[in-house]
């Protein structure tokens, strides 16, 4: 049983105004490599935006990552990567690369975290361990894409493994929950049950905690529109649903990450509009 | 144990009058794209089984437990976890709201049937917490709180399960009465080999395992079906409600 890890990165980072009527401000708490935040800007909204850095280029095998995310009180932060999350070949003596983010979103605060994709290469083993814990009138718009692998290197479903792990718990109950346990090579994801014809998918999840059922029935009918416009069945499918409680989940199958990155934005700026009467701010960088 | 065997192959027949024939579970939205056909089907439910199967049948066999031995209490607090877990667990609404609707109603008919403290004691802390009682936990916890057996009532989960989505797909698909047993026939052993897995998850000689490391060990990958069931409710024509 390989147990040799590689690095050991760490990453902590807590947002929020020292005193109320402060500008919300950055606080890293640790960081140790590959993982690094520069700094962060203020958005036109007074978002906080960072950009999380790995200075690897990619996670290696038997790489230990570990991000916290603590979102204060009253304040709206959007986190995203630098680039696509590569996930590099598998090395036998060592063990699965793994990340595992914990999030907090106290009351009124709201977390944009809106990663890159995520790329498994040839021969990748990955455990992805994602914890969300949303207070009371919590806000959060969390995507993630994952791709099939190098497509340019013709490598499509060449990873070993791929464990992604994710809970979001509102109030202290699970209002998502996912367990994915992909092994291409035993259990093809070609399948119509599974991906069928499709090589990417994403999932979007939107949450405000506190709102009534009723709010989100209303709001899956109107990205319900925009997922019927966005929607080619030969390229793009694309769904929407109201999760247990306070929250929807947006959720994509396509055969190119173009549409999935031109997509995903249409889906935030209409729940961010009918959830806080706000435009989305993109992200600096170049998409 | 013939009682308990007669009992288990009426709660599972399609007739338990709990509406579950009004439900595919989005199969219907494939079939309508014409990307579910007769060819492919048995393999489509095959990898069904093995996802969106074994969660459930690790769910039922858990349930199971929760109403623990002849005459012991029912472990209240981990049947509402397991409850709000499997809710958590599944992405689409109608998906989602067909189990609770077929778990609400599967308890409340054998309460009429038969009554037992577990099952009155199972939904009213449902009710008082308002959580949704889902159809693989309430078939789990009948079966334990009338004792039928833990492996029977798993299976039995299962093979209604596919039963039922092997009824919905004669409505879909032009494939008749003969293929369809032909189907679930040469499915039985894949029936037996999913509700085995679970045990590695939840062994029997743990009759409590931790929950969350229940939850940590299973996984279940269906997009295709996930998507099929949120695009649901916008087909222009549909015989199902989910």
């Amino acid at each position: 049983m390989p147990t040799t890890h590689r690095v050991d990165g760490r990453l902590h980072l807590c947002f929020g105004r020292p005193d109320p009527d402060a500008e919300a401000q950055l606080q890293i708490k640790q960081q140790t490599p590959p993982l690094r935040v520069i700094r962060a800007f203020p958005t036109a909204d007074h978002t906080l935006l960072a950009h999380i850095h790995n200075v690897s280029g990619g996670v290696l095998g038997g790489d230990q990552l570990r991000l916290c995310v603590e979102v204060q009180a009253d304040t709206q932060v959007q986190l995203t990567s630098t680039g696509a999350t590569r996930v590099y070949r598998h090395r036998p003596t060592y063990a699965d690369a793994t990340q595992r983010t914990t999030i907090q979103v106290a009351a009124g605060g709201v977390l944009e975290y809106l990663p890159d994709l995520l790329i498994p290469y040839a021969g990748a083993r990955y455990r992805q361990v994602t914890q969300i814990d949303l207070a009371d009138n919590a806000g959060l718009f969390y995507w993630e894409i994952i791709a099939p692998g190098r497509e340019a290197h013709h490598e499509l479903f060449a990873y070993e493994e791929l464990h992604l792990q994710l809970d979001i718990r509102a109030a202290e109950r699970p209002i998502a929950v996912e367990r994915l346990h992909l092994i291409p090579a035993t259990k093809p994801l070609q399948s119509l049950a599974r991906l069928g014809p499709y090589r990417y998918f994403a999932t979007f999840y939107l949450c405000r905690v506190g709102l009534p059922p009723a709010t989100w029935l209303l709001l899956e009918k109107a990205l319900q529109e925009i997922a019927h416009i966005l929607t080619d069945q030969q390229t793009t499918l694309w769904g929407v649903s109201p999760l247990p409680a306070h929250g929807l989940s947006v959720r994509a199958l396509s055969m190119n990450s173009r549409a999935l990155l031109a997509g995903l934005p249409h889906f935030w700026q209409a729940a961010k509009w009918a959830l806080y009467g706000q435009n989305v701010v993109m992200p600096r960088k170049v998409y | 144990m013939s009682l308990a065997i007669l009992r288990l192959l009426h709660l599972a027949d399609s007739t338990f009058p709990i509406g579950a024939t009004a439900h595919s579970f989005g199969l219907e939205t494939l079939a309508a794209e014409g990307v579910l056909t007769p060819q492919n089907l048995q393999s489509v439910l095959g990898d069904l089984l093995w996802e969106t199967g074994r969660l459930e049948a690790l769910f039922g066999r858990l349930a199971y437990r929760c109403a623990g031995p002849e005459n012991a209490p029912l472990a209240v607090d981990r049947w509402l976890q397991l409850n709000l877990w499997l809710a958590g667990l599944k992405p689409a609404r109608e998906s989602r709201e067909a189990s609770a609707t077929l778990g609400r109603r599967f308890l409340q008919t054998v309460s009429h049937l038969e009554t037992t403290l577990t099952l009155q004691q199972a939904q009213a802390a449902a009710r008082a917490a308002t959580v949704d009682m889902h159809y693989c936990t309430a078939f789990g916890l009948v079966g334990g709180a009338l004792h039928l057996g833990e492996e029977a009532t798993v299976l039995a989960y299962l093979q209604q399960s596919l039963m039922g989505l092997v009824s919905a797909c004669l409505r879909l698909l032009p494939i008749g009465q003969g293929r369809a047993a032909e189907i679930l026939w040469s499915m039985k052993s894949q029936v037996v080999a999913v509700a085995t897995a679970t045990l590695a998850i939840a062994p029997l000689d743990q009759p409590t395992p931790d929950l969350a490391a229940c939850i940590e060990g299973v996984a279940a990958f269906t997009p295709m079906l996930d998507l099929a069931s949120m695009r649901h409710p916008t087909l222009a024509t549909r015989l199902f409600i989910s």
